[in-house]
């Protein structure tokens, strides 16, 4: 076996997967304690919470019947806004359609998008004071 | 890639997905656990139907798995005709037995990186079939429950739980690299000491 790997080499692999080992604790450590950071600052949206309500949360990759499932916007108003016939645009991303039907304006569609979501959500209930209790 | 197939995953649904982490378990480097992540969440979300979701990704995974472990235990005529009987092979076999179980686990969702090495070498050394399959289903259980349920849990926010569970991967990675390496170097360093 001495032929096919000699001890030479073996310290060489052993030494270089200690310092690879090194160099991804490192790259890896750090991008994974800013990601708990990030982590550590959210928390699971409550269950009883059906709609979703940020529309910053919307990314090109989501296609428009996605999107109105989510955030209960009607899917007609969202191509509509659009001005984009949905019966063969359904299964495309923001990106597609972007790529597809506005290629001279980069981000048209998602700026669009959330805009609409959000002009049609309903405004917040304002905050109804608490009705006192009557004192004995 | 992640982007396009999310897409994909959001029109075709669980057979897509089961498809993706089947091509997965054959070693093709697919972004599978930001999809099982993602489609916890879109279970959350009602886009999909968690069971089926998760009985389809379990059984295609699996069957992935099955298949690369054959390629490693059919092409092992080749490996152990250069390699068998050497000292080098009966030790990494020895130590395959033994540790063998525990990485073809934790390589299913802790160290993903090294699934597919695991199972040609599981094949290679000839490890038990039935033990493969159930230390593999066990692990990939623990992928698709564990990963898909923080997606579930975490819902239009998952993508945050993507992004600390792909670096704590690599993590773990850099350290069992430099574990493995270091004691090794330890050794060799100590055997030069002169005795006193």
């Amino acid at each position: 076996m001495a032929g096919i790997v000699t001890e030479k080499q073996k310290r060489i692999l052993f030494i270089t997967l200690s310092i690879f080992g090194v160099i991804l604790i490192l790259f890896f450590g750090i991008r994974a304690l800013k990601a708990f950071r990030k982590f550590e600052g959210h928390r699971p949206p409550p269950f009883a919470e059906e709609l979703q309500t940020d529309v910053e949360t919307i990314e090109d990759w989501m296609t428009i019947p996605f999107i109105s499932h989510n955030f209960g916007t009607p899917p007609e108003l969202l191509f509509g806004s659009l001005n984009i016939d949905p019966r063969e645009n359904h299964k495309k991303s923001l990106k597609e359609l972007n790529d597809e039907f506005f290629p001279e304006a980069d981000g048209y569609v998602l700026t669009t998008i959330k805009a609409t979501v959000l002009a049609h959500q309903p405004p917040p209930m304002p905050d109804t004071p608490a009705i006192p209790s009557p004192t004995p | 890639m992640s982007e396009y197939l999310l897409t994909q995953v959001i029109n075709y649904g669980a057979p897509l997905l089961g498809l993706i982490v089947f091509i997965g378990g054959l070693g093709v480097p697919l972004p599978c656990t930001v999809l099982v992540i993602a489609a916890g969440a879109f279970a959350r979300q009602g886009y999909l139907t968690w069971y089926s979701a998760a009985f389809i990704s379990i059984v295609s995974v699996v069957v992935g798995d099955m298949l690369s472990y054959s390629i490693g235990y059919y092409a092992s005529g080749y490996v152990t005709k250069r390699f068998s009987g050497t000292p080098q092979w009966l030790e990494a076999e020895k130590s395959f037995q033994r540790w063998g179980p525990l990485s073809i686990f934790f390589s299913r969702f802790l160290v993903t990186a090294i699934a597919l090495p695991v199972n040609l070498l599981s094949g290679t050394t000839r490890f038990a079939p039935r033990k493969f399959f159930m230390y593999d289903l066990l692990g990939e259980i623990v992928w698709i429950f564990g990963y898909g349920g923080l997606g579930y849990l975490f819902g239009s926010q998952w993508e945050v739980v993507n992004e600390f569970l792909s670096n704590f991967g690599g993590l773990v990675l850099g350290v069992i690299l430099l574990v493995v390496g270091g004691r090794q170097v330890i050794n060799w360093q100590t055997k030069r000491q002169p005795v006193e």
